[in-house]
């Protein structure tokens, strides 16, 4: 493990991100301009190497506790490092890494680059901030951090539409966070302490006595409902569609691969952690259920591809929620399993819909037709991310999708089992129709000319489509990534025990 | 004391009146404002002691031995800088929704957000 690399994650993007700017003047007076988006490109890079130096340590069943300042927990700020957050600190810094890459090219066209590169290392700041925190107070200041980036960079082109969707998100978003605060007070009020080991194994002892004080399920509903808007949980969803729609492509990819993973992250650490898995393990069902429904429901009648993603996102979303809601070892691995598989996926199809917006210029479905024949390599990717995503063998949706349902069935919960299954068909569906619209049919007039996505653009999604093929072919190799991560969401003691102990 | 705590609740509720009510982007922006400031009122409540002291350990109560003693009369300070933290974040929160509220009004003509909704579907 290089040392300090918990810190380095976030320190360094919040460092790159502010640097980012004077390197782009140095840059411009030597007439390199775009040495600046390679400079965040080895940042990301750089940071994935760092929190993959970690895994070795992680996965030999190890909690890294890294005490900020030398204060010992509970009274100072620590970060703790297990199974789960490395899993989600690794989705995020591919993410980020092949989102830089794709954004080199996509974003050429756009001026106040600087702006965007600065917002999207402060993203990455934020996200891996509240996966590596150990303390609620300070997983609030960088969920924050996470936030306010996202809504800039999806009001960044401020046309019409992307102020109207960043004015959405940034006021129902400040709400969700707002809530947040004021579960945090209650808890601090109620218990004291701000770290979440702490508070967890104090909460135990509440918990025990009878009756149950009223503040604990008004803590749990104001945490679900804060983090519940991150992730666009039905009915808290209003804002996910207009933004992923409006926001540019590699924004939309970014966003529906990191942050949404951190909403989840977030949701399962403090509420599992807090409340325990099987006291609200319904609860997940039902919301998930819900989510999995109306998102798909929504998906099938869009007219705009970014939208119609934007549907299909809320809708796996769902998926994830019932895998772990079920609570059983199969079904958080199920959970984790999809939660891997939808950010590979998800980033995949953003980022093909990326292509054909920088090459069409629209994204309406209406108005395309036919490009199979000028983009052959994009469709065909694109292909593979609906195909997974729909849970067709032998890609990774099925491998995932098929986990939940075993667990679905072991766990005794057939009905809900079934309307997944019903769920995935109806997700086969709205992505056959859009794949029709898009790649084949007539082909309009002035649409003969478009060419081939640009290399560097092909570059993430030819990666992206690679992982699709193999996590299905090899699910054993994705279980193999998810298994740590789906034992430190069973073995909380572990955790808190590790995290008390290094006091 | 408890006052403090019925004013915290009083603007908490004002503030989500206003954000969900009132149909003009800056009275939106006050309402985020006001909830957030009852928050902050409730929390700085929450550390505060009647007659408390300032939670500073000088060296010459060191010296007497008299940590014990300020742990029973200070105020606790982990809200204050909970609520300083919490104020800077809102500041940014506040001037980016000015910002984009600016950007909204070139752009549509209004304030009211029930009539910018041109993203459908």
């Amino acid at each position: 493990m290089i040392p300090h690399a918990p810190i380095l994650t976030i320190v360094l993007p919040i460092f790159a991100a502010f640097l980012t700017p004077v390197v782009g003047i140095v840059a411009k007076r030597f007439g390199v301009e775009r040495a600046r988006d390679w400079f965040v490109v080895g940042v990301a890079i750089l940071m994935f190497i760092i929190v993959a130096s970690m895994v070795p340590a992680v996965w030999g069943g190890e909690v890294l506790v890294y005490k900020l300042g030398g204060w010992s927990p509970p009274w100072g700020i620590v970060l703790a490092v297990d199974g789960l957050n490395l899993l989600v600190a690794l989705i995020i810094a591919g993410v980020v890494s092949l989102v830089a890459i794709y954004s080199v090219v996509y974003m050429e066209r756009d001026s106040g680059l600087e702006k965007y590169y600065t917002l999207l290392m402060l993203v990455t700041a934020g996200s891996m901030g509240v996966t590596l925190t150990g303390d609620i107070f300070n997983l609030y200041v960088f969920f924050e951090i996470m936030s306010i980036s996202s809504y800039a960079l999806v009001a960044f082109r401020r046309n019409w539409d992307s102020v109207e969707a960043g004015v959405k998100y940034l006021v129902i978003g400040s709400l969700g966070t707002s809530l947040l605060l004021l579960s945090i007070v209650f808890l601090y009020g109620l218990i004291g302490s701000l770290n979440i080991a702490d508070l967890a194994w104090k909460l135990v002892e509440i918990k025990a006595t009878q009756p149950l004080p009223m503040i604990v399920p008004l803590m749990l509903a104001l945490l679900v409902t804060g983090f519940g808007i991150k992730i666009a949980m039905v009915p808290l969803h209003a804002w996910l569609p207009d933004a992923y729609q409006a926001a540019p492509s590699a924004v939309s990819a970014l966003l529906s691969g990191a942050t949404t993973t951190v909403g989840i992250y977030a949701m399962l650490r403090v509420s599992y952690l807090l409340f325990g898995a099987l006291a609200i393990g319904m609860m997940f069902i039902v919301l998930g259920l819900i989510t999995m429904v109306a998102g798909g429901l929504m998906a099938l009648v869009q007219r705009d591809l970014k939208r119609l993603l934007a549907y299909s996102c809320i809708s796996q979303m769902g998926y994830i929620l019932l895998g772990v809601g079920f609570g059983t070892t199969m079904g958080i691995q199920g959970g984790l399993f999809h939660l891997l598989n939808n950010a590979i996926y998800k980033v995949l199809l953003f980022m093909c819909a990326g292509a054909i917006v920088y090459r069409v210029g629209t994204s309406n479905l209406d108005e395309l037709g036919g490009l199979g024949k000028n983009m052959p390599i994009t469709a065909t990717l694109f292909v593979v991310g609906a195909l997974a995503i729909s849970g067709v063998p032998p890609l990774n949706g099925f491998a995932s999708k098929w986990t939940i349902y075993v667990a679905g069935m072991e766990a005794g919960q057939p009905i809900c089992t079934a309307i997944a299954v019903v769920m995935s068909a109806l997700t086969l569906a709205y992505f056959l129709k859009a794949i029709n619209l898009m790649f084949l049919g007539q082909r309009p007039e002035h649409l003969r000319e478009v060419k081939e996505a640009p290399p560097l653009m092909l570059f993430p999604m030819l990666m992206l489509a690679a992982f699709c093929v193999v996590f299905g072919i090899l699910p054993g190799l994705g279980i193999d990534l998810v298994r740590p991560a789906q034992g430190a969401v069973m073995n909380q003691l572990g955790y808190i025990g590790s995290v008390m102990g290094a006091g | 004391m408890s006052l403090n705590y019925i004013i915290a609740m009083i603007l908490f509720t004002l503030g989500i009146y206003c954000l969900l009510f009132k149909r003009n982007l800056m009275k939106m922006v006050i309402g985020l404002q006001v909830m957030t400031n009852g928050l902050h009122l409730f929390l700085i409540s929450l550390g505060y002691r009647e007659g408390g002291i300032a939670p500073i350990l000088a060296g010459e109560m060191l010296e007497r031995g008299a940590a014990a003693e300020l742990a029973a009369t200070a105020v606790d300070p982990v809200p204050q800088a909970l609520v300083l933290t919490s104020i800077v974040i809102n500041v940014c929160t506040m001037a980016l929704a000015l910002s984009l509220a600016v950007y909204t009004y070139r752009h549509y003509g209004t304030l009211n957000p029930f009539r910018i909704r041109r993203l459908k579907g």
